[in-house]
C-alpha cells in the first residue's frame, strides 16, 4: 500500500470526474473527500458519489446512462467549451480547431472537439444565440430605465436603429471570419436553426419597440426589419470605413425608408378610401338625377 | 512500468491466477472454453495469421476494410498534437492512417500561416521554415499496443517498408491491463480488436483510465446486421466463403472459422453501447457502416 501511495497521487482516479464535479462543485460547494483514495482500485471513476461523508445528497445507484445531475453538466460543459472556443475564432476561424483550442484552455483533451460537428456550425449557432441573449438583456435594461422615468422613450426609427446597431456591433471582433460563418449558416442542415434564431431576435426587437399589433402588420413589420438587418449585415461585411460609419449611415437610410413606406402606405390607403367615397357619391348623384328625370 | 501496474492491481493478478485454475466458461467462436484457454487460443490464432493478416483482410472484405478505417479516421478528425493509443493495432493500419491525416492537416496549417506572413523579413521567413520543417507532425504521436508479438513484428516491418518512422512507437501490452499511466492519451482506438479481448469490461475500464479528461474512445468492430435479407447473404458469405479463402490464401481454415464465429458471438450495437457507458464514458454513440456489418462506437471521458 505504501508503494501504491508513492506512485499514484490519491485523487488521480477521480480526476476524470473532477471536470464534472467542478461544475457541480461550483453550484453545490461539495468538498472533495480523501476517502476516494481507498476506492482507487474500483472501476468507473466517474460515478463515486457514495464517498460524500457529509451532505444529504441522494446517492446515485448504478452507472449506466446519465443521472439528471451529470446530464446537466454535460450540456453545461459543451456550453463552456464553445464559449472558450470563441476566443480562438479570429485565428482559426469557425472550425473544429478553434473548438479544440477552447477545450485545451479548459484542461480537456483536444479530442473533446469530436463532440461537435466538424464544420463548426455548433460554434456559430452558440455565438449567435449568445449575442441574441445579450441584446435582449440590453433592451430589457433600457426598457426598465424608460419605465422608471430615467430615460426618454425613443421614437420608433431611432429605437430600431440603435437595436440593430448594438446587435451588429457584437460581430466586430469576429468580422473577418463572419462571412465564413454566414456561408456555413446557409448550409441546408443549419438553415432551420439559423432561421429560428434570426426570427426570435427580430421578434424581440419589435417587442421591446412596443409593437402590439395583432393583424397582418405583425408579419409586415417583422419581414421589413429582417430585410433591414440582413442587408445591413452584408454591407458591414465589406465596409472598411472607420468604425463602420458607412454601415450605420446605410442602416439609418433603410430605417427611414421603412418609415416612409409605412407612412406612404397609410396615405395611399386614405387616398384610396377618399377616391372610393368620391366615386360612390358621384354614382349616387347620377342615379338620383336619373330617377328624378324619370319621375318628371 | 508494467510491474508497478501489476502490484497496484492485486485484483487483476488474482483474476489471472483464477483463470489458470478453472476460469468461468467463455466463448471461443461457437465453442465453450475457460478464460485462460480462450486467451491462449486467440494468441495462437493471431500468431498463425500474422503474416497473411493484411492480405486476408483485403480478400475477405474485398478491400472495403480500407474504407472503414478511413471513415474511422475522418470521424476522429485529429488535429496536430494529438496523442493516439491504438490498441490491438497489430499491423499498424490505423496508426499509418493517423500519421498521414495529421501530416496533411499540419501542411494545410502551415500553408495558412505562411499566407498570413506577408510582411516578414527574409530572416524571419527562414526561421519559420526551419522551425516547422522538423515538425511535420506537429508533435502528434501514436503508440501501437498489441498483445501478440508476431503481429507487432509484422507491423514494424510494414512501417519500415512504407517509411513511417516519426511519431510512432510499438508496445507489447494487454488491453485488459495497459502498461501506461493514467490520463495520458487524447484518443484511444481499437479497430477489430475488442472482439478478441476476453474481458471486454476490463478493456473498457483500462481505456477510461489511460484517457485524458475530454479524451475520446473509438471502437471499430463487426456488429449485427438487422436487415433480414442482407443478414442472410452476409451469413452465407461468412460461413461458406471466408473459411475457404482462409484455407486457400493463408492455409488456415480454423482461424477464419473462429473469426466468423466470434463476429456472431459479439454483443450487438446497443449492448456494446451500454457496456461503454458502464465504464464511465459520456455521449456514447454508434454509427453503422454498411447496414451494421461494421459499427463505430464513440464515447468521451468527461
Amino acid at each position: 500500500a505504501a508503494l501504491r501511495c508513492q506512485h499514484y497521487p490519491p485523487l488521480r482516479a477521480l480526476q476524470a470526474s473532477a471536470v464534472l464535479r467542478r461544475v457541480s462543485d461550483e453550484h453545490k460547494k461539495e468538498p472533495f473527500t480523501s476517502s476516494s483514495q481507498q476506492h482507487f482500485d474500483s472501476p468507473p471513476a466517474g460515478h463515486q458519489p457514495e464517498q460524500e461523508p457529509q451532505g444529504p445528497r441522494p446517492s446515485y445507484t448504478g452507472q449506466g446512462g446519465q443521472e439528471s445531475e451529470d446530464y446537466e453538466s454535460e450540456e453545461q460543459l459543451q456550453h463552456r467549451i464553445l464559449t472558450a472556443a470563441l476566443e480562438f475564432v479570429p485565428e482559426h476561424g469557425w472550425t473544429a480547431e478553434a473548438i479544440a483550442e477552447g477545450a485545451k484552455t479548459l484542461g480537456l483533451s483536444v479530442a473533446a472537439a469530436g463532440m461537435f460537428h466538424s464544420d463548426g456550425s455548433e460554434l456559430i449557432l452558440h455565438f449567435v444565440s449568445e449575442c441574441n441573449a445579450k441584446l435582449s438583456k440590453q433592451l430589457e435594461k433600457e426598457q426598465k430605465l424608460v419605465q422608471l422615468g430615467e430615460a426618454e422613450k425613443k421614437p420608433i426609427d431611432e429605437f430600431l436603429r440603435d437595436a440593430v446597431e448594438a446587435r451588429l456591433r457584437m460581430l466586430i471582433p469576429y468580422i473577418e471570419k463572419w462571412p465564413q460563418a454566414l456561408s456555413i449558416l446557409l448550409l441546408p442542415r443549419n438553415i432551420p436553426s439559423g432561421l429560428t434564431l434570426l426570427t426570435s431576435m427580430i421578434d424581440d426587437i419589435w417587442h421591446y419597440a412596443g409593437d402590439q399589433s395583432t393583424d397582418f402588420n405583425w408579419y409586415t413589420r417583422r419581414a421589413v426589419l429582417t430585410g433591414i438587418y440582413n442587408t445591413t449585415e452584408l454591407v458591414m461585411m465589406q465596409d472598411s470605413s472607420p468604425d463602420f460609419e458607412d454601415t450605420w449611415r446605410f442602416l439609418e437610410n433603410r430605417v427611414a425608408d421603412a418609415m416612409t413606406m409605412s407612412n406612404t402606405a397609410s396615405q395611399v390607403q386614405s387616398t384610396g378610401e377618399a377616391v372610393v367615397q368620391g366615386l360612390m357619391g358621384a354614382a349616387v348623384t347620377v342615379s338620383n338625377a336619373e330617377t328624378s328625370r324619370a319621375v318628371r | 512500468c508494467r510491474w508497478r501496474a501489476l502490484l497496484a492491481r492485486p485484483a487483476a493478478a488474482l483474476r489471472a491466477l483464477r483463470g489458470l485454475a478453472a476460469g468461468p466458461e467463455m466463448h471461443f467462436g461457437f465453442q465453450s472454453v475457460t478464460e485462460e484457454e480462450r486467451r491462449e487460443k486467440i494468441y495462437q490464432v493471431f500468431e498463425s495469421v500474422a503474416k497473411k493478416y493484411d492480405v486476408m483482410n483485403d480478400s475477405m472484405t474485398l478491400g472495403i476494410h480500407r474504407v472503414w478505417k478511413d471513415i474511422l479516421m475522418h470521424k476522429m478528425n485529429p488535429c496536430p498534437g494529438t496523442l493516439l493509443l491504438d490498441v490491438a493495432g497489430g499491423t499498424g493500419d490505423i496508426a499509418f492512417r493517423f500519421i498521414n491525416y495529421v501530416r496533411s492537416v499540419r501542411e494545410r496549417q502551415l500553408q495558412r500561416k505562411l499566407k498570413h506572413h506577408q510582411n516578414l523579413s527574409w530572416q524571419e521567413i527562414l526561421e519559420n521554415y526551419q522551425k516547422d520543417k522538423f515538425n511535420s507532425l506537429g508533435d502528434s504521436q501514436v503508440v501501437v499496443c498489441d498483445i501478440n508479438r508476431e503481429m507487432l513484428k509484422v507491423g514494424k516491418q510494414k512501417a519500415q517498408h512504407l517509411g513511417y518512422s516519426e511519431g510512432l512507437s510499438w508496445v507489447l501490452g494487454n488491453a485488459e491491463e495497459l502498461p501506461f499511466d493514467d490520463d495520458m492519451f487524447d484518443v484511444y482506438t481499437i479497430a477489430f480488436g475488442i472482439r478478441n479481448v476476453t474481458r471486454i469490461d476490463l478493456a473498457l475500464q483500462e481505456a477510461y483510465r489511460v484517457l485524458k479528461p475530454g479524451g475520446r474512445f473509438l471502437c471499430l468492430e463487426f456488429s449485427h446486421v438487422s436487415n433480414p435479407l442482407l443478414s442472410r447473404l452476409y451469413d452465407l458469405y461468412s460461413f461458406q466463403v471466408i473459411p475457404v479463402l482462409g484455407e486457400v490464401i493463408a492455409g488456415d481454415w480454423k482461424s477464419y472459422q473462429y473469426l466468423v464465429e466470434s463476429i456472431r458471438r459479439f454483443p450487438p450495437q446497443e449492448e456494446l453501447k451500454a457496456m461503454i457507458e458502464d465504464a464511465g464514458f459520456f455521449k456514447v454513440d454508434y454509427e453503422n457502416l454498411n447496414f451494421g456489418i461494421v459499427a463505430i462506437h464513440s464515447g468521451f471521458k468527461l
